[in-house]
């Protein structure tokens, strides 16, 4: 890419999408809930749930513990439900959708007409508080695959929903997660039923649009015995001056001889360069290896967000499982990260692996903060952890805060961390072969996440690549 | 609360202000209580369960008579301190000249007044019984180590020792100060706050050891400033105790200091050792350098949580943290938090920890050369540990510390 290309790049998914919406009223109280989940049309289980969650929340506390603070969230002047008018009665077919959010999606690089398409990602897309469409449900439906709007799942397959929603996350986890159980609007639902293999990538693509609003989506992904999906997700909001609250709950159920991989490239509104608006990104994002030589790998590439907050886990039950983490965490302007993982080894044999890349620049502020537990029981397990940060000018800051727990003998655990700038030997060499200084940047710092990038989908891996290039636009010279 | 601690100030204060003062550091203390492990301090060492586990009743210590005799360390020349129960008796400095080495009694560090957090600095004021406060002049090299005797009477069963040290070192002058643990089979609490002061092209060399098994339950908060040029070098070999916990925090002011933290621990049943560290780069050009070694048996548990704070114009530093674990035991548990904290570019930071059991290829290649299992696996305990002592110039000393880490891996 260019440099006065790079320059020019603003956040390029900053429009706002002019639609009717309907929202709930403003704040958060037992009526919302209810009138939530009366437009959901959900059975009386659900209502209970989201009741249950709501009164364990009045008795919760926001966690403090984080490195990025931020001003207080008033809960109550937020709108907890909002769609687009159209979308009342669900459409039947994609012809039925509003073709204005048929052009939002093509906008967004997503088209959502399948002829259009022309590689196999069957897509989700969810537009703040419903999802709009669905794309290759019949080629799925075939093979068994259950992949739909989690609300329709609620209705049509509740055995599923009720045997395994909050069974990762349980209802009372913390203060966000248990906020998103009480509130929760919409996400996606996946089965992989025993031994199939999902034919194609699986995506959803997240997009918040209304104002005062905050995001508060729900994903459950169940592989079940000897099967394996590949899941991608992807967002933007449009660029406004009032920070959002995105606050989602995703959880991966793998049992036996199952293998979910899950990637992220997460690219909401970062606020501006004077760090005014932009995204709370707290999410809560929790994997089970239930079943024995079951597999779970995370990728995230987090680049957008004023305010980044997760840590995707993996809970290694099952004798023989795996657990990976692949993470590129990049902040630059004023935007701030504290993101990591944790592994819980419980089962024997289980396997984890962690690399994590963090870039700095501009006043930003990225933290990796992650848990390696290995339980008295995990007999001959390992961890390898890797942690490398990278920082660009001395008004930003790198911090890495590891925990790790060892509980057994037979088990060997690894960390390595770095901290260093971009080599100067590496920059010059570059430059010397014609390459401008932000080119050469934009090269080395392509080469530092590689470990990582080469974990994407092909689909998402040019995407990601482009945008790590451009979320450093100026942060050089 | 009340009813576990059962402390007489009168005794041990002065005068009425004196008291006072003590009244009012002891009702901060009992307000917020012991900590536990909902303080990230104390995540893995919840002293407040620890306590009250081990503990029915604890009251302080006003008696600080000898009750033995000592037997003084004959590897090598030495001055040496006496401390009783944590307060100065008697020193012998004969090694030295009478003007450059000052030693006095110390009663309390009251400029130490950046504590605000700790709980427990509340209580050592409140309870202090002084401690020693150590100055060695300007370009002056002690020509001999000074050992602290740190003997403890055998009356302190469920007695507190709250005691607080200061250590000064003037422009250019060196050393080698060894902390000498000798303590009987009481079961007793120590709270110790020590500053450290090295100023300009100044060297210190600190090197704890814990002479025999003990039931003490110890916690050290050292914090320190360097200057320009100067060096700080510590070396813990303090195993043996049920529980330990040693906090070092040590602020880099000037350039070119560099600050080596080296610790070499062999935990056996029942003891818990925590090290605790946090290296603050404040100017640039300085070096860090930790490494903690524990070797776990047993149900012992050890844990290191370092941290090195690289602030923005502390361009140039170099700092590496490394901690190391063999355990030996599947009861036997070892926690890390190794953490970097940095606002400059120019550094290179970096930190490493593993842990696991001893290499069984290692053993293997051992036992094909005719070494049976435990002396194979003792070998490579003694190559494991030994790194960190390695780091000590002085050869007769060295010898000294190869020989009590020897005589703990032969009780393995």
């Amino acid at each position: 890419m260019k440099s006065e290309e790079l320059k020019n790049q603003e956040y390029k998914y900053g429009f706002t999408t002019e639609i009717e919406n309907f929202k709930a009223p403003k704040g958060l109280s037992e009526e919302t809930i209810k009138l939530i989940s009366q437009i959901k049309k959900e059975p009386k289980w659900m209502l209970d749930w989201r009741l249950k969650a709501f009164n364990r929340l009045k008795v919760l506390k926001e966690p403090d513990w984080q490195k990025p603070k931020y001003p207080k969230i008033d809960y109550q002047d937020l709108y907890y439900y909002s769609a687009p008018k159209s979308m009342k009665d669900k459409p039947k077919s994609l012809n039925d959708v509003d073709p204005k959010l048929i052009e939002t999606y093509n906008k967004l690089g997503i088209p959502l007409n399948e002829q259009k398409r022309l590689s196999g990602v069957a897509v989700d897309a969810v537009f703040d508080s419903v999802s709009v469409a669905t794309t290759f449900k019949g080629e799925l439906d075939k093979k068994g695959i259950i992949f739909c709007p989690i609300s329709e799942a609620i209705t049509k397959h509740p055995e599923l929903v009720k045997k395994y929603l909050g069974s990762v996350i349980p209802l009372s986890d913390h203060y966000f997660a248990t906020l998103n159980s009480a509130v929760f609007t919409d996400g996606s639902f996946v089965y992989i039923p025993p031994n199939t293999r999902c034919p194609m990538e699986l995506s959803t693509y997240f997009r918040i649009n209304a104002s005062e609003t905050g995001q508060f989506e729900r994903t459950l992904i169940i592989a079940d015995k000897g099967s394996y999906v590949s899941y991608l997700e992807g967002c933007t909001a449009p660029m406004r001056d009032e920070n959002q609250l995105h606050a989602a709950n995703v959880e991966l159920v793998a049992l036996d001889d199952a293998e979910i991989k899950y990637s992220t490239v997460q690219n909401w509104y970062p606020g501006d360069k004077n760090g005014i608006g932009g995204i709370y990104n707290f999410v809560t994002k929790r994997g089970a290896c239930r079943g024995k030589n079951s597999k779970i790998s995370w990728t995230q590439v987090e680049t957008g967000s004023a305010i980044t907050w997760k840590y995707p886990s993996c809970i290694l039950q099952g004798d023989n499982s795996v657990g990976e983490f692949y993470s590129i965490a990049i902040t630059n302007n004023h935007q701030k990260a504290d993101t990591g993982t944790k592994m819980i080894h419980l089962g024997k044999n289980t396997k984890s692996k962690i690399i994590s890349k963090g870039i700095s620049a501009g006043k930003a502020d990225n933290t990796y903060r992650g848990l390696v537990d290995i339980g008295a029981k995990a007999l001959n397990s390992r961890n390898y952890t890797q942690c490398d940060s990278l920082l660009m000018g001395n008004k930003c800051g790198a911090h890495t805060v590891p925990y790790i727990k060892n509980k057994n003998s037979s088990s060997t655990v690894e960390h390595e961390a770095t901290t260093s700038k971009i080599n100067e030997d590496q920059l010059f060499y570059c430059n010397q072969r014609g390459l401008n200084q932000e080119e050469a940047v934009s090269l080395i710092v392509n080469g530092f996440c590689k470990e990582v990038l080469q974990q994407l989908p092909m689909e998402f891996a040019v995407e990601a690549q482009k945008l790590v290039s451009i979320s450093l636009e100026g942060s050089v010279g | 609360m009340q009813q576990l601690f059962n402390f007489n100030l009168e005794k041990i204060s002065s005068s009425k202000k004196e008291l006072l003062d003590r009244e009012k550091n002891l009702k901060l203390f009992l307000e917020k209580g012991l900590p536990n492990k909902k303080d990230e301090n104390w995540k893995f060492s919840d002293l407040n369960l620890i306590v009250n586990k081990n503990f029915k009743k604890i009251t302080n210590n006003y008696d600080f008579e000898f009750d033995k005799k000592i037997n003084f360390i004959k590897d090598f020349e030495h001055n040496y301190i006496i401390l009783v129960n944590g307060s100065l008796k008697s020193s012998n400095l004969k090694f030295e000249e009478k003007t450059k080495v000052l030693i006095q009694k110390l009663n309390s560090l009251d400029e130490l007044n950046y504590h605000t957090g700790n709980n427990l600095y509340s209580l050592n004021k409140a309870l202090s019984s002084g401690g020693f406060d150590l100055v060695i002049k300007e370009n002056y090299k002690c020509k001999k180590p000074i050992i602290i005797y740190n003997y403890f009477s055998s009356n302190l069963d469920d007695k507190m020792i709250n005691n607080s040290n200061k250590i000064k070192l003037e422009q250019n002058s060196e050393l080698t100060l060894i902390e000498y643990n000798i303590s009987e089979k009481n079961r007793f609490l120590k709270n110790t706050f020590e500053n450290i002061e090295i100023e300009k092209n100044s060297i210190l060399k600190n090197i704890t050891i814990q002479k025999t098994k003990s039931n003490g339950y110890f916690y050290k908060h050292i914090s320190g400033s360097q200057g320009y040029n100067s060096s700080y070098q510590n070396f813990i070999l303090s195993s043996g105790l049920k529980f330990n916990k040693i906090e070092v925090d040590m602020n880099l002011q000037k350039e070119k200091c560099n600050c080596f933290i080296l610790a070499g621990l062999n935990l056996a049943e029942g003891e818990h050792q925590e090290i605790k560290t946090r290296v603050n780069h404040l100017a640039p050009n300085c070096k860090s350098y930790q490494k903690i070694k524990n070797v776990l048996e047993s149900d012992s548990i050890g844990i290191y949580q370092g941290k090195i704070f690289v602030k923005d114009i502390a361009q140039k530093t170099d700092a590496y943290q490394l901690s190391k674990a063999l355990i030996l035991d599947d009861k036997a548990e070892f926690n890390a938090k190794p953490e970097l904290e940095i606002y400059a570019d120019d550094v290179k930071c970096s930190h490493g920890s593993t842990s696991g059991s001893i290499d069984e290829d290692a053993i293997h290649y051992l036992m094909t050369r005719g070494i049976e299992l435990s002396k194979a696996k003792k070998l490579l305990i003694n190559g494991f540990l030994s790194e960190i002592f390695e780091n000590v110039q002085e050869e007769k000393i060295k010898f000294f510390l190869e020989r009590i880490i020897n005589e703990q891996i032969d009780a393995i």
